[in-house]
Formats: structure tokens, C-alpha cells, sequence
């Protein structure tokens, strides 16, 4: 499905509300690449959610161009250009009063496509999620749990299996447990369908475990820095991109970084080794290591031994990444204009 | 001045009093149907605009104080004796409440449904239709059983301007009363209309289980 995907290009992009001076969305250009997932990262009010809810026109933009794969989107009919988009939002939305089928089934009926293939769809799209058609199908929104609700809300989005994907802080109802299963779950499901997803949030975290790009954005979608999350950990833009990252970049690496970017054959393992898997972050890592272990085993997905991981091996592989995100000519910027926590945590890690 | 106990009345009578509970339930479906189709339109129309949904149920409230004879007398000249008189006054007096249920019925549905629904590429009829009423409906339904109970405690007051139903038979036991069977008309009239209305409360819980999704039904 990935040779579906499509770009979405924003160009001068303005939403000017009457009555008030200041634009609420302020000029923004960004090129979404096909198959991509983008994070809009911004506290309230920032218009991260206008910038989107623009995209599929639920807000109309004042000035600007919206492309989606090479189209002029504001040429179209807004009720028919919808349903080419998937739209998730945080309160989900399901219909209280129908099926958990009827509800996913909503776009391929407007769509007119027939019964069985509906039927059929709405199977596939349950367990796509990890639903049980049998169990689920029948039942109603309120005979669900929040993260299964928020499932089906996803399942909803991909019913007639659109080339975009519009969520706006999806996962931000549910419990925390709840929270990074979801985000587990869609990021692999992400990876498999290859739609090009435009994902609003103000979770710092949330954002690294999702985002191929994070676009963080200041007040009126100002882009602030709009970069991979290595590079943006590694490389704020500015101080107010450093407010999101904080003074703890190197632990959020841990959690971005997969388990095989520490794993050295020269480390060898004595007794009992845990092993992980590749799909293991460092994280994962360095939580055996402080409990004790004095290595652990990096696996393949054919159970074959990559190498060990230590706490020296840890540590380079976040100064790999760092070193591999940051521009060589800029290594130095952050030393310069935040001599406080940064530096100090840098002074941790040798790079 | 010894008359008939009201068992015998009513096995003497029933024949002249069966047309009259008939007209009655007729009287009754045929008004609440008239007023919901125009209550559940009007509050459709304005449920989104505050200060105009506000204004008609100042006017439907308005009209329900006007009291019941007056309305009939200032109708009668125009519209005549009999149903027609009876059943416009009769739809008036239900409005209020079914466009007030109406209108916040469809207020109290979440926004968050709303948005999602026009996210995904619903009109806004497809979005009324499909989704606004029927979440609305066990409120708009509320609103009908209250307007109910209050056209049938209005109904009987219709007989004045010769419309059909039991009000007759209260009417006419008032007017005579003190001869036979003047108090056994009047009881039967007021109580057969009183039991009709119990009966209709019921039937609306049967009609609420019918028509309310299983998804929505407290």
C-alpha cells in the first residue's frame, strides 16, 4: 500500500480569524513526505490543531495553498475530499448509537461500496487493530474500553483505506499504560500501511516514539525546527525547541535508539545474559543493566547473537547518534548558548 | 334522582361512549403526530442559533398560557366547530416541549461526535439525519410524552367547540348536573380520559425500547 501514499505540501499557509489582529495560523510552509509521519508538537493554542483541521478543510484556510499528492485541495468539494482522509481526534468520536461495524463501515457507505465488501472490510480493519471481529463487531462504543474505543476509532479512519491520515492527539484521553500500547501499535502499524500521517500532539514523548519528522511549532504554527527526532534531540534549534527536549535528551535517546545500535560482538556475556530482541530500545538496555546485569544479549529476529551490550557500549551508541545527527560544523552550539544543564549533562557522556 | 350505578351506566351507555373513547385516542395520535413533525422541524431549524431557538420557545411558551377556551373561541370564527379547531389548538399547546426536548437534545449531543462526523466526510443532513437525531431521540421522545400528558388534559376542554372526544361526555354531565346519569358522564369522561393517558405513558416506554438504539439506552 505504501506506492498510495502521497505528499502534502503547505505553502504560505494563513488562517486569520475576523475580529482578531493576530492570525492564529501565521504563513507556514512544510512539505510532508509520502509515508511519513509527522508530528505537529506544540503547547495549546499554538494552532497546531488549525494547521491541520485546514488540511482536510474543517477549517478554511485564509490564504495559502494545501497540495495533496500534486492536487490543489482547496479546488475541491470539502464533504468529498474528507473521505479521502482519515480523521482521528481525541474524544475518537464513535456513534454512540451504532455498531462497532456500522461505525467503521461509515465511509465505505457513504463511498457506496457494496455489502460484502463492507463486511469484509470492517473484519479485516478489526483485526488490523487487534480486535476480535467475532467479539467485537456487534457491540456497541460504551461496551468498550477507552483503548479499545481509540482502536476502533483508528479502524474508523482506515475504513475506505485513505492515502492520509489526520490524528489530533488520538491517544491523549487514555490511561498511560493504555497510551504507550496504542502508540506502540500504530507506529508498527504505521511502518506496514505506509500512509502519510499528520499527527498533532503536545507530548514531547509521544512525539519520539511516533514521528519519522517533528515539526515543533511556536505560537501562531510558527516553525520553530522541523527535523527527525534524533536530530532534534541531538540539535535543538532554540531555546524554546529546548524547553520540549529539556535536560534529559539522553535518556529520551535511550528510548528512540534500538537495542542493536549498542550491541558489540568484543562484549562477551558471562552466565546467565538477558537477551532482547532488535525491536528492544536502549531503554530496554540500560533498564537490565541497572538491575544488575553486567551484559545483556542483542538478538536478531532469527535468534542469532548480534553482540553484547554494557554500559560502556550504551554510552557510545547515544554519542553516535548525537555526533551522527548534529552537524559537524555546529557541534559546538550548544556549549555556547546554554552553559547550564546541557553541558553538564553532556560532561556525562563522552562523545 | 336515583340513576344507574356507573357499572350499569357504563353497560347501558358503552355503545355511545365507545365512538368517544375511539375519538379520543385518534384525537390525541393524530395531534401528537401533526406536533412532532412540525416541534422536531422548528427545533431542527434552530437548535445551533441560541437567540432564535431562544425567541420560538419564548413564543411556544407564550402561546401555552393562553388559556385553552380563549384560543378556541379566537380559532372558532376561522376554522369552524369540530376537529379541525380542536386539533390546530391542541398542536400548539404541544410545541414547548417538544421543541424545547428537541432543541436540547440536539445541544447535548457531543461536539467531539459531531466534529468527527463532518471529518469523515458527512453533510450536514447526512450529519442531522443519521447522527444528531437519533442520539437526540430519547430526549425528543421525553418531550413527546410530556406533550402528550398535556394534550389530553387540554382535549377535553375541545367538546366546547364541538370536537370530539370524551370531553363530550364531561361537558355534558356538567351541564346537567343533578339529573340521572349527569355525575356517571362526568366521571367517565374525566377518568376514561385520565386512564387513556396512563395508558399512552405506558405505551411510550414500549415505544422508547422500540426506536432507541440499544447503544444509547440508559
Amino acid at each position: 500500500m505504501a506506492d498510495t501514499a502521497v505528499t502534502i505540501e503547505l505553502e504560505h499557509l494563513t488562517k486569520t480569524y475576523a475580529g482578531v489582529a493576530a492570525p492564529a495560523v501565521d504563513d507556514v510552509s512544510m512539505t510532508i513526505p509520502a509515508g511519513e509521519l509527522v508530528v505537529f508538537l506544540g503547547p495549546s493554542g499554538c494552532g497546531k490543531t488549525t494547521t491541520m483541521k485546514m488540511i482536510n478543510r474543517l477549517i478554511e484556510p485564509t490564504s495559502g495553498v494545501i497540495r495533496i499528492g500534486g492536487e490543489d485541495v482547496l479546488g475541491t468539494d470539502p464533504v468529498e475530499l474528507r473521505r479521502r482522509i482519515g480523521y482521528v481526534i481525541q474524544s475518537i468520536g464513535l456513534f454512540p448509537h451504532m455498531t462497532i461495524a456500522d461505525n467503521i463501515a461509515s465511509v465505505p457507505k457513504m463511498l457506496g461500496w457494496p455489502k460484502a465488501r463492507i463486511t469484509g472490510r470492517v473484519e479485516e480493519l478489526l483485526t488490523l487493530v487487534g480486535l476480535d471481529p467475532a467479539t467485537f463487531a456487534r457491540r456497541f462504543p460504551r461496551q468498550l474500553s477507552g483503548g479499545q474505543q481509540q482502536r476502533v476509532g483508528v479502524a474508523r479512519a482506515l475504513a475506505a483505506d485513505p492515502p492520509v491520515l489526520l490524528m489530533d492527539e488520538p491517544f491523549g484521553a487514555t490511561d498511560p499504560i493504555t497510551r504507550l500500547r496504542l502508540q506502540r501499535e500504530f507506529r508498527r502499524l504505521q511502518q506496514d500501511l505506509g500512509k502519510t500521517v499528520i499527527f498533532v500532539t503536545h507530548d514531547f514523548d509521544e512525539a519520539l516514539v511516533l514521528g519519522d519528522r517533528i515539526a515543533v511549532l511556536a505560537e501562531r504554527s510558527r516553525i520553530a525546527q522541523y527535523a527527525a527526532p534524533l536530530a532534534l534531540l541531538a540539535n535543538p534549534a532554540d531555546d524554546y525547541v529546548r524547553s520540549f527536549t529539556g535536560n534529559s535528551t539522553h535518556v529520551r535517546l535511550l528510548g528512540i535508539l534500538t537495542a542493536d545500535t549498542a550491541a558489540d560482538p568484543g562484549v562477551i556475556g558471562h552466565g546467565a545474559e538477558p537477551e532482547l530482541t532488535t525491536a528492544a530500545t536502549l531503554r530496554d538496555v540500560t533498564e537490565l543493566l541497572l538491575a544488575g546485569h553486567a551484559t545483556v544479549a542483542v538478538l536478531d529476529q532469527t535468534g542469532t547473537r548480534l553482540g553484547g551490550a554494557d554500559f560502556t557500549t550504551v554510552r557510545r551508541a547515544v554519542a553516535a547518534a548525537q555526533a551522527q545527527a548534529r552537524p559537524a560544523e555546529e557541534t559546538d552550539a550548544d556549549a555556547d548558548s546554554d552553559a547550564d544543564a546541557d553541558s553538564v549533562s553532556d560532561t556525562e557522556i563522552p562523545a | 334522582m336515583e340513576g344507574p350505578s356507573l357499572p350499569d351506566y357504563l353497560r347501558q351507555q358503552w355503545v355511545y361512549i365507545r365512538p368517544m373513547v375511539i375519538e379520543q385516542i385518534q384525537l390525541v395520535i393524530v395531534t401528537i403526530v401533526i406536533s412532532a413533525v412540525i416541534g422536531v422541524a422548528v427545533g431542527a431549524l434552530v437548535w445551533d442559533r441560541p437567540r432564535v431557538s431562544g425567541a420560538v420557545q419564548a413564543v411556544a411558551g407564550g402561546l401555552l398560557t393562553i388559556p385553552s377556551l380563549a384560543l378556541l373561541t379566537l380559532l372558532q370564527p376561522a376554522t369552524g366547530l369540530g376537529w379541525t379547531t380542536t386539533i390546530i389548538a391542541l398542536v400548539v399547546y404541544a410545541q414547548l416541549p417538544i421543541i424545547r426536548n428537541t432543541v436540547t437534545g440536539l445541544r447535548g449531543v457531543d461536539p467531539g461526535i459531531l466534529q468527527a462526523a463532518s471529518g469523515m466526510g458527512m453533510n450536514g443532513r447526512r450529519i442531522l439525519v443519521r447522527i444528531q437525531l437519533p442520539l437526540a431521540w430519547p430526549v425528543i421522545l421525553a418531550g413527546l410524552r410530556v406533550a402528550t400528558m398535556l394534550v389530553f388534559g387540554i382535549s377535553a376542554i375541545a367538546a366546547y367547540v364541538s370536537g370530539p372526544g370524551l370531553g363530550n361526555l364531561v361537558f355534558t354531565g356538567l351541564s346537567r348536573l343533578g339529573s340521572v346519569n349527569a355525575t356517571n358522564q362526568a366521571v367517565v369522561g374525566a377518568f376514561g380520559i385520565a386512564i387513556l393517558a396512563l395508558a399512552f405513558d405506558a405505551a411510550y416506554v414500549l415505544i422508547r425500547r422500540l426506536t432507541v438504539s440499544r447503544g444509547i439506552r440508559g
